[in-house]
């Protein structure tokens, strides 16, 4: 067939210069590509039902495209490119039942079995099951969106890469990894049984809103290209729509998101910074689009049930949607939504979000009040946003003192540029304080000092400076008090181990010595220090720790690395890919005191080549994320791949603490150190073999 | 991206192009490629502007050889997405021509 293009199209069709193209002819990789993009998700699937391997089934349909890529432009391309494709990659893989290593009967059996098969039918049941397998809980996050893009949307490395702003090498190993996961755990390629299914459907959705935010919060890199990781979300979104129709948290989770989108024009400004929603202007919302959230919500509201987060949040966003101006929000409505997603999703930024909702529809004391209960939450205590409405809130209740207090303080936690100089704008509208040494200008002075050590300087520095964050460094140094302390203390380390508590401690004390004041601790008792060692990780608690199937694979590694090498944990952490001897099974790391060498056995051994994985060096276990610019770690503790920081003693013992706690007869979980002890006492009170 | 693709058929609809039509428009939105899809009538009016001057001119324009019209607003990756759901819709459709611009906004 061929497509006019006219080059200057007049409405009564006249067509004075049109461009002749033939179709292929037009650059047919591109075409080509197009096909494979709309259908390799169905022949992928169709392979796997096949041949129970999703990483062969890939490949398989990876040939049946390479075909396409040789026939196509000089045969032209057939009239059912995708039956086309679909019957070749069926082809590929009857052949490779065939050629199988051993040459049985029965592999002859299943080969002609499968050719009677057609690869059409169910298929939609196949591509749901691919689904379910790509976002399976045995994969890391980041691998489960790499691979569902890769599988589900056709996607290449390198355009999976660009999405989210990494090497086309790391997502090239991602998705290997991915699929050789799956294949070592043995993940079935089968929809999960009625019990489970809520859970698994829940990482899908988890995958798909994850992509989707990738895109829509994307403040920097190229503006293009993520725009196109939301298409591909809702288009993930929609077509799980349609292959579950049936589960209302799928079409909340579309609803949800095409209304999200419907506000992508105006949520932006002249100069690319950020516009909140009740100043977006609402004439630039996508109406088309917030059609369709509304259907996709009535197609939730169809599917009954109790409404759960997604429909919940997708709720909220309707709302919104249907206010025609910032001015007629339904506040109130919004409130009770939030107050019944509190109940599901018990998390304390939901809960600062009904707090606003409370406070534009009851007024700023109604949010305060709710606010005022999340201060002495650890989560937030590093939360910008709490600091920002609980100002807003006071400013409005003409307590502009404490207001300026709390916008310098959310200025001083945000990282973004634009926002802080918002913030301080807000602090500086408002009446001026009383002159006296604010609390900064003291910690500033009492640093100075020249008759402490280094040490004691860092250590007071740290105490100091949680001081000022929390109470605000503009805080006349005569408005703080021992309660004010107690509350600080109480915040921020309440957790903490008696001795570092002790040690924050000592610092006010000794601050409020050389500043005259009355002892800021007042309120704080000592804790006692107890030298009691923890008793350490029981077999059975191990055996069962080992037997888990969901344990991400850096956790499963490094867990056992430290199991079997009784290795500190910080000095594991600080192991390098470049120093490891796998062969011998050992690494080594640089201490305080020198090089040394950690050995480990069978089950570290299996593990690390996987978690290695292609790498050469940089750290061998990295964080989830990439760090924020404003916390750039040393380049020793950077992957030169990934971009991804070293994995932090505290996040690796707070997951293990976390994974733990079902284990743990205290119910406290346990510490990496009681782990990396366990084998130790074990050796110690067993006998000896001889 | 998003285009508008509009298109005109020389043979009027039977049961058979309902039904293949039907089951085509069904994919395209299970896919989360079509966003809005209608009929569209063939002769319409053309407006024009001109020295502040608005003219209203009702059709027909051509020699009617078109017999039914629809268009369909969709969402792809790129140009060479649409291109490729527009060479389907034609092989179901048959003899026709249309046309696909890219929507901005």
């Amino acid at each position: 067939m061929t497509l006019r293009r006219s080059a200057a199209p007049g409405l009564h069709g006249s067509r004075g210069s049109a461009l002749i193209v033939p179709m292929v002819a037009r650059n047919a990789h591109d075409a080509i590509d197009a096909v494979w993009k709309f259908e390799s998700a169905r022949i992928i699937a169709g392979l796997t039902r096949m041949v129970r391997d999703v990483g062969l089934a890939e490949e398989l349909a990876q040939d049946a495209l390479v075909a396409a890529l040789e026939q196509w432009p000089g045969q032209g391309v057939p009239d059912n490119p995708g039956a086309w494709l679909m019957t070749t990659a069926k082809r590929r893989a009857i052949d490779h039942i065939r050629r199988g290593e051993r040459l049985e009967r029965k592999h002859e059996e299943i080969a002609h079995a499968l050719e009677q098969q057609s690869l059409e039918e169910g298929v939609d049941d196949d591509v749901l099951r691919l689904m379910f397998i790509s976002c399976h809980p045995v994969l890391q996050a980041e691998a489960r969106a790499a691979l569902t893009l890769r599988l589900l949307g056709g996607l290449t490395a390198l355009e999976i890469a660009r999405a989210f702003l990494v090497s086309e090498q790391a997502v090239a190993q991602r998705i290997a990894g991915a699929k050789r996961t799956l294949a070592d755990e043995r993940v079935p390629f089968e929809l999960p049984p009625g019990p489970e299914l809520a859970g698994r459907l829940a990482s899908v959705l988890e995958v798909i809103y994850l992509i989707f935010n990738e895109g829509y919060s994307a403040t920097s890199g190229d503006d293009l290209m993520r725009p196109s990781l939301c298409l591909e979300a809702l288009r993930l979104g929609r077509l799980l729509a349609e292959l579950a129709p049936r589960q209302a948290e799928v079409h909340g989770l579309v609803a949800l998101m095409e209304i999200q989108a419907s506000r992508s024009a105006a949520r932006t400004g002249p100069s690319g910074e950020p516009v909140q929603l009740h100043e977006q202007n609402r004439g630039r919302w996508d109406q088309l689009l917030i059609r369709r959230g509304f259907a996709a919500m009535l197609r939730a509201r169809e599917a009954g049930g109790p409404p759960g987060p997604y429909v919940l949040q997708a709720a909220i966003a309707v709302s919104h949607a249907q206010a025609k101006t910032a001015q007629e929000t339904d506040w109130g409505q919004i409130a009770a939504l939030y107050g019944a997603l509190v109940r599901l999703v018990p998390s304390p930024v939901v809960q600062l979000n009904r707090a606003v909702a409370l406070g534009m529809a009851r007024g700023p004391q109604a949010g305060l009040d709710i606010v005022d209960t999340l201060t002495s939450d650890p989560a937030l205590k590093n939360y910008h946003l709490l600091s920002g409405v609980r100002g807003d809130f006071l400013a409005r209740l003409g307590r502009h003192d404490e207001a300026r207090t709390e916008f310098e303080r959310a200025a001083s936690l945000t990282h973004n540029a634009p926002e802080r100089a918002f913030l301080l704008k807000r602090a500086a509208t408002g009446t001026t304080r009383v002159a006296g040494v604010t609390l900064g200008q003291a910690a500033e002075r009492f640093l100075a000092r020249e008759d402490l050590d280094a040490e004691t300087i860092r250590s007071y520095g740290q105490t100091l400076r949680r001081m000022c964050l929390d109470l605000g460094a503009g805080t006349p140094l005569a408005e703080v008090t021992a309660g004010k302390m107690s509350t600080v203390f109480a915040v921020v380390w309440n957790g903490a181990a008696a001795k570092t508590w002790n040690r924050h401690r000592a610092a006010v004390r000794s601050f409020s010595a050389w500043a005259s004041v009355d002892d800021l601790s007042a309120g704080l008792a000592r804790k006692p220090e107890s030298r009691e060692r923890r008793p350490s990780i029981g077999p059975p608690q191990l055996d069962a720790l080992w037997e888990r199937r969901d344990t991400a694979p850096r956790e499963k590694t490094l867990w056992r690395l430290l199991h079997e090498s009784s290795a500190a944990a910080r000095t594991a952490l600080s192991l390098n890919v470049e120093d490891l001897d796998l062969e011998n099974r050992r690494g080594r790391v640089t201490t305080k005191n020198g090089p040394v060498w950690l050995s480990w056995r069978s089950g570290a051994a299996r593990l690390l080549p996987q978690l290695v994985e292609g790498r050469t060096r940089g750290p061998l276990f990295l964080a989830d994320r990439r760090p924020a610019p404003a916390r750039m770690p040393r380049p020793a503790d950077l992957c030169p791949d990934t971009g991804r920081g070293r994995l932090s003693y505290e996040r690796a013992e707070y997951l293990f603490k976390q994974a733990t706690r079902s284990l743990d007869p205290s119910g406290a979980g346990y510490t990496l150190h009681q782990l990396g002890r366990s084998a130790l006492d074990r050796r110690r009170d067993s006998p000896v073999p001889r | 991206m998003r285009f508008l693709m509009t298109s005109t058929s020389e043979q009027a609809a039977d049961e058979t192009l309902y039904i293949e039509m039907g089951e085509f428009i069904e994919e395209l939105t299970k896919s989360g490629v079509l966003l809005a899809t209608g009929g569209m009538e063939l002769e319409g009016s053309l407006i024009r502007s001109s020295g502040g001057e608005i003219t209203v001119i009702d059709g027909p324009f051509t020699e009617a050889k078109e017999a039914a019209g629809g268009f369909a607003l969709i969402e792809t990756r790129s140009k060479e997405e649409a291109l490729e759901v527009s060479r389907r819709f034609f092989k179901i459709l048959g003899d026709g021509e249309g046309r696909i611009q890219q929507i901005f906004g």
